[in-house]
């Protein structure tokens, strides 16, 4: 099969963190958020939020992104890719390796790449992610319909930009140097945000509408829950959002009606480094500076 | 039957013109169509006003209603004085100060100032915002009520008013396809309980509630979703304690003849069906 033919990649399919506090997080995970938690295995505690049959795991730990218990995955179109992606990311001179048998058990896969990007985040890259024949039943109304995709710190934005784009990433556009970067014929799947130090800045679920956003933001503050920034819409991508604060401070998100792109190229566009190329509604995150556009 | 064919402006008195002016303009975000010696004129859409500003009492308050013809207001004013209403009819002046062709002008069974019109005029000119707040229209206005099963009576039967949805025993109430014109509130003394302008989008709901955030305005009751309507909302204060209110995407009622009122129980979640509750703003129902 020829590798031109299809994507090397086609999506997040899932994040694993390490959280100081596990038993705590994971009812984070379930009870507020509104994941449905589904297994527990060497440690890690398993959660979904769509018909793959986990999205997020859990495990004890420090939560610096290069520890052990924490990666992104991707998922690649098949085993040929990984070949594929595994000679480009060698070439390009980037860290990685085949997953053991144990190694992709633990991340319910059949083949694994364990590589790092340019900034030292655990990037897999994965082959047939197990799926799960029962639909996705949550223990409250939060209106997830799937895992979407991450924000992720660089410390190397254009060793990151590199990484990706060697996976078949393109750039849909920036502000100042962050990076939205599709994968599919969405706006963006991925997003790099310039920082001091690597490691996962948020986790975006998709929801149903922007009534599942508004009602999760008055569940957060009823339990003053932080919010982080939201609700709010993207300009870039039309996204609307809801930053939560999450196990060890990595942002959980709540995210909806993302803009397609299609399969139509068009040059990536640039905004300013301002707020309210972050936020069309006036929302703003004081607290995290990846998000609040050099304000802070 | 008085038929009302939509509610054409509100009139408010105000002991501060200068302050009134401020906040319609840069934090409602209408535009003024003019000043006079006592009276400031606003527009929303593309009528020549749909908000007027008045010296004097804040307490003197009144919300016009456009009906067809002359014909139709001499049968009115007689209907309501056979119902022993004391019926105002308005002189030339005082018309020409409404923008209107003719009017008349009588209290509710409440104690409401309704005024009936004829003709309210149209500006040739667009609507031109005076902030980008997203106002499509003056859409409708909350009343207060001393008896909302009274009123209700009132409005439906004298006048032509259907009842789109009831919160408790507080209706809704539409004089065209759009969900509600009349929201009777229950209240112990009469007084508009909030004016409504319609928005674009969500968007607009949720940047204008950044917006007055952001310049301390109060937000008394969301952002949110009335589940009657379907409405996205947002109540803030203005001047003189009015309550003024953007929303959008209130329902049409698509089947006049088959339409049912649903019934909504007195509770937060019939109010909004997000989670937002009211700050410093009354439920309709509050005693």
């Amino acid at each position: 099969m020829n590798p031109d033919h299809h994507p090397l990649v086609v999506s997040v399919c899932y994040i694993r963190i390490a959280a100081s506090e596990l038993h705590a997080s994971a009812r984070f995970a379930a009870d507020i958020f509104g994941l449905q938690r589904v297994a527990e295995k060497n440690g890690e505690i398993a959660f979904r939020s769509d018909n793959r049959f986990r999205t997020l795991s859990i495990s004890n730990g420090s939560s610096n992104g290069s520890g052990a218990g924490s990666s992104i995955g991707i998922e690649a179109w098949d085993e040929v890719a990984l070949v594929e992606i595994e000679k480009r990311l060698t070439k390009g001179g980037f860290t990685v390796s085949r997953a053991t048998t144990d190694d992709c058990r633990l991340r319910y896969v059949q083949a694994a790449l364990l590589a790092r990007d340019g900034s030292g985040n655990s990037i897999d890259l994965v082959a047939r992610p197990t799926q799960s024949g029962r639909r996705y039943f949550p223990s409250r109304d939060a209106g997830i319909t799937e895992l979407h995709g991450v924000g992720i710190r660089s410390t190397d934005m254009a060793r990151d930009l590199q990484f990706w784009k060697e996976l078949g990433a393109e750039v849909s556009d920036w502000v100042g140097d962050i990076t939205y970067l599709r994968i599919d014929g969405l706006h963006h799947r991925i997003a790099l945000y310039p920082a001091k130090r690597h490691g996962l800045l948020y986790a975006a679920f998709e929801v149903e509408t922007l009534d599942n956003i508004m009602q999760n933001g008055y569940f957060m503050q009823e339990r003053q829950i932080k919010i982080v920034q939201g609700p709010g819409r993207e300009p870039c991508s039309k996204q609307i959002f809801l930053h939560v604060e999450g196990p060890d401070g990595i942002i959980f998100s709540y995210v909806s009606g993302m803009k397609e792109i299609g399969p139509v190229r068009r040059p990536a566009r640039q905004f300013p480094l301002a707020p309210q190329s972050l936020c069309d509604w006036g929302s703003e995150a004081k607290d995290v500076p990846e998000l609040s556009a050099g304000v802070n | 039957m008085i038929n009302l064919k939509d509610v054409s402006y509100v009139r408010l008195g105000t002991l501060d013109m200068e302050s009134a002016e401020t906040f319609a303009t840069s934090c409602l975000g209408l535009q003024v169509a003019e000043r006079a010696k006592k009276a400031l004129y606003l527009r929303s859409d593309d009528r020549s006003h749909t908000l007027c500003y008045t010296e004097g009492d804040p307490s003197d308050q009144a919300v016009g209603f456009e009906i067809d013809d002359e014909d139709c207001l001499q049968q009115a004013a007689a209907t309501l004085e056979r119902l022993g209403h004391r019926v105002h009819g308005g002189s030339a002046d005082e018309a020409a100060r409404r923008k209107v062709r003719a009017f008349i002008g009588f209290d509710d069974p409440s104690g409401n100032h309704i005024e009936l019109v004829v003709r309210p005029e149209r500006s040739g000119r667009r609507y031109f915002a005076s902030r980008d707040a997203g106002i499509t229209g003056f859409s409708h206005i909350g009343l207060n009520s001393t008896d909302p099963a009274r009123d209700e009576r009132f409005w439906t039967e004298v006048c032509n008013a259907r009842v789109s949805d009831r919160i408790g025993d507080i209706p809704l109430m539409r004089v065209n396809a759009i969900h509600h014109t009349i929201a009777l509130v229950r209240a112990p003394k009469a007084g508009i309980q909030h004016v409504n302008h319609q928005v674009e989008s969500s968007d607009d709901v949720l940047r204008s509630y950044y917006f007055l955030s952001e310049r301390r305005v109060p937000i008394v009751f969301g952002p949110g979703r009335h589940p009657t309507s379907g409405a996205r909302f947002l109540y803030f204060n203005g001047p003189d304690g009015m309550v003024f209110e953007y929303s959008v995407g209130v329902d049409e009622i698509e089947d006049e003849a088959t339409h049912r009122p649903r019934q909504f129980g007195f509770e937060p979640t019939s109010f909004c069906m997000w989670g937002s509750k009211p700050a410093g703003m009354a439920l309709p129902n509050d005693k």
